[in-house]
């Protein structure tokens, strides 16, 4: 009987006792209403944990409390609760285990379409041999990552593991300078990547092709790339310049180990572009001054800047004829050859090839200067309409000069009385 | 080497003799020496008589230069129908088509884009000029009776006029025309009882779109010319019946006294219509109206160019006066066009009928102080864009400055 009056006061308090997880309005919005299973004991004691048995994909998928917990759910008193094959707050370690239970198991998740070698490949990550091998306390398992009862899709907004959140999860630890002091690793990844071009295109675009924290690290085989992987990582993106660098002598040196991939010019967590003006300063961290290399550095910076000016050069023109009200389709088309030269000029310049630079950089120019010509044809033809003029106002003034002639003379004879 | 010429002045000689030795006026000769009339219609309809009696017209003696303004109103009426005749047949009324047609028109046609700016600073010019003509009534106290319906038929002519102008301006289909057709609309729909009707059949839908510019179109090209006829012939025929006022120190007419129709006025109205004809041009090939960017009825521009007086007007009354202003302008309109309704006097001295002429200078006056004032104004940042975005370039976006473009190509 009281168990049955408790219910009812759980069921009347309505779903929002769960205040502290985020807006709470908000969420009740969103979400279906609370659908509470008087049959389900748990929920007498652990009021807190209602949302999570109804939302999240456990939650759709019938997972419920005894799934992981153990324990008895058909009690609403407490020893009778707990009995059974009761695991409570497993620690860390046994976490993993306990997720594993169902997520290394390929015929459980087949069904789901998801990996089964999570945990696997977190036993490789920096965090599992922390966590498993050392058994450090500080490193993260499953739930500091994800959350632990309300296990949303990766595809849903509010998830942790959402890729515009990502950022935020893992700065959740590594943010902390105390937390990471022990370690010796910097502080300052998830500040750097906001005002990088990934984070640019992934937070302030939305850009979800754009990477997140995983995109170069792994999520549960989490792990800094090694030097010489570095041009593979970013190769998957940066395709052609990848194959281009590969193929050049910078490539060759980076699998011989003398160069750190891509980060012998650039930086890592906040993508640094080489300027165009910078491309010499950067080859003399490395290359004298006066050697071939050196000479080859200021000769490729030469024509990069000389092609970007020439594709401006060639936008403003065809931007200059669209003003002038000529229709500009065929000149588009040509601006757009002439840019898909320049941007072959950023990948081949990975390659340190001269030649191809050069001639890249000639078509650019040629291009450009067509489109010019196009463009001062168009200004001269505007500037010959004012020649009109001249021959209008001849005639005018001729004419009325005439016609004042005429009637001087007709007045003076008396035509007008 | 003197044979042709020869030829050619005795062949002269003869055609001179022979206008001079048909009876008629030199017109009329002239037209029968090339076969244009024919003798027996000739003899059975007046039309000998009835041309010679216009050409022997003469006008009133106290018709001088400032009574031209009239005639060159009609002249620049006639430019633009001429002009517009030819931009019809490469403009193509649909929203996807209209722009392109005009940029066709102004780089592709001969001599398009004269005809093109000629027949926009004739919108201008004729608004100015009608006004002009308007106020020189207005001053003379011509609108007195016996004249009164013909200044209420001048005051719907411009009325015409504008509709005219607001019809036409659409036509661009550019930004800045969508723009200024979408803003004069949303306020017109403020208008209580009458603006949520009239604007919606004017729009014909919740947007300012092609279903817009089709009733603009056909308004413009099909609708208003009919109106502007008929008021035209009405009001020329009821000019011929009146005459033009005489002054107010003699109110008698003298025609006998006057100058002769043909050749002297027919002269200084030549001589008139020619100045007026290359001024346009004039001003046609040195200011063209800029071309702008295709309407994207999604995308509020920051700047909006005004290309019609009208509009210039009615922007510097609004961005200096407001709304309030604006519409007492308006009234003031109204009540000068009103005013041969109430104003019945015979004093025809300005200084001695002081409301009338207040009206008249504030209004005329007004109206091209406006002007220039918002000429100034003609590519005034709106005040608050709706949207926070620029205009786009026309065609493609262009790189920006050199350092912080060049890596940008290594990700496709």
């Amino acid at each position: 009987m009281s168990a049955l009056l408790f219910l009812l006061t759980v069921g009347f308090s309505g779903p929002s006792t769960d205040v502290s997880a985020t807006g709470m309005g908000f969420r009740m919005l969103q979400q279906p209403p609370v659908r509470l299973d008087s049959t389900y004991g748990c929920l007498a004691c652990h009021a807190d944990k209602r949302a999570s048995f109804n939302q999240g994909v456990h939650s759709e998928r019938g997972i419920k409390c005894v799934n992981c917990h153990g324990g008895d759910p058909t009690a609403t008193v407490l020893p009778a609760a707990h009995r059974g094959q009761f695991v409570g707050s497993p620690d860390k370690v046994a976490t993993v285990a306990l997720c594993g239970s169902c997520h290394s198991d390929p015929n459980a998740m087949r069904q789901y379409g998801l990996p089964s070698g999570m945990v696997a490949e977190f036993q490789t990550s920096r965090h599992g041999i922390l966590l498993l091998q050392r058994h450090d306390e500080n490193a993260p398992t499953c739930i500091d990552c994800h959350d632990a009862h309300t296990i949303l899709r990766p595809d849903d907004a509010r998830s942790t593991v959402y890729p515009t959140n990502v950022p935020q999860t893992c700065g959740r630890c590594h943010e902390d300078q105390a937390l990471m002091a022990p370690y010796g690793i910097p502080t300052d990844q998830v500040e750097k990547f906001t005002r990088s071009a990934h984070g640019i295109a992934l937070l302030d675009k939305q850009n979800f092709a754009a990477p997140t924290c995983l995109g170069c690290h792994g999520s549960h085989s989490a792990l800094p790339p090694a030097t010489k992987e570095l041009a593979s990582v970013c190769s998957r993106c940066h395709v052609q310049v990848g194959r281009e660098f590969e193929v050049g002598p910078h490539g060759q040196a980076a699998r011989d180990g003398e160069l750190a991939g891509c980060l012998g010019c650039h930086s890592n967590h906040d993508t640094e572009k080489v300027q165009a003006t910078q491309i010499a300063v950067t080859c003399s961290k490395c290359h004298a001054p006066g050697t071939r290399a050196q000479t080859l550095g200021e000769a490729i910076q030469e024509d990069v800047i000389q092609a970007a000016q020439d594709l401006q050069a060639a936008a403003a023109a065809v931007a200059e004829v669209a003003r002038a009200g000529r229709q500009t389709g065929d000149m588009e088309f040509r601006y757009q050859t002439a840019r898909t030269a320049y941007l072959q000029i950023n990948q081949v310049q990975h390659h340190l090839d001269a030649d191809r630079l050069e001639e890249l950089t000639r078509r650019v120019r040629s291009i450009s200067r067509d489109l010019r010509a196009t463009a001062e044809a168009t200004a001269e033809r505007n500037w010959e309409h004012k020649l009109w003029l001249v021959p209008v106002w001849f005639l005018t003034l001729s004419w009325v000069a005439l016609s004042w002639l005429a009637l001087r003379r007709m007045e003076r004879a008396g035509t007008r009385p | 080497m003197s044979q042709p010429w020869t030829n050619m002045k005795s062949w002269l000689t003869q055609f001179a003799a022979d206008l001079r030795a048909s009876t008629d006026a030199g017109l009329l000769g002239l037209a029968r020496y090339f076969g244009l009339l024919y003798g027996p219609i000739d003899a059975s309809l007046p039309i000998d008589q009835a041309l010679r009696k216009s050409l022997r017209y003469r006008l009133a003696p106290h018709v001088g230069w400032r009574h031209a303004l009239g005639g060159i109103a009609y002249l620049l009426f006639l430019l633009m129908v001429v002009t517009g005749v030819l931009l019809v047949v490469y403009y193509r009324p649909s929203a996807q088509e209209a722009f392109p047609s005009i940029q066709h028109i102004v780089s592709g046609v001969t001599l398009g884009w004269l005809i093109r700016d000629v027949h926009v600073w004739s919108a201008s010019l004729l608004v100015i000029v009608v006004l002009a003509h308007m106020a020189r009534v207005f001053f003379a106290a011509a609108y007195r009776p016996p004249r009164e319906t013909n200044w209420l038929i001048g005051v719907l002519l411009l009325v015409v006029v504008l509709a005219f102008g607001i019809t036409g301006y659409l036509l661009a289909w550019d930004q800045s025309a969508y723009w200024t057709v979408t803003g004069a609309l949303n306020a017109f729909e403020e208008i209580p009882l009458i603006g949520g009707l009239t604007v919606g059949l004017l729009r014909g839908d919740p947007i300012v779109s092609g279903a817009t510019l089709s009733r603009f179109f056909a308004g413009h090209v099909v609708i208003l010319p009919w109106f502007a006829m008929a008021l035209l012939g009405f009001h020329f025929r009821l000019l011929r019946r009146h005459g033009v006022a005489p002054p107010s120190d003699h109110d008698t007419m003298t025609t006998s006294q006057g100058r002769l129709f043909f050749p002297n006025h027919l002269l200084r109205s030549f001589m008139v219509g020619i100045l007026a004809l290359a001024i346009v041009i004039t001003l046609a090939i040195l200011f063209p109206r800029p071309l702008g960017v295709q309407a994207q009825p999604g995308q509020v521009p920051v700047t909006i160019l005004s290309t019609w007086v009208v509009v210039d007007v009615s922007r510097a009354l609004v961005y200096y006066t407001g709304g309030w202003g604006f519409a007492l302008f308006s009234l003031l309109g109204l009540l000068l066009a009103a005013l041969p309704l109430f104003d019945r006097g015979t004093e025809r001295d300005l200084r001695r009928r002081p409301a009338a002429t207040a009206i008249g200078l504030a209004f005329f006056f007004g109206f091209f102080g406006l002007w220039v004032a918002g000429r100034g104004l003609r590519t005034a940042v709106l005040e608050r864009p709706s949207i926070e975005v620029s205009i786009p370039d026309p065609t493609i976006q262009p790189p920006s400055p050199v350092d912080s473009v060049i890596n940008d190509g290594g990700r496709p």
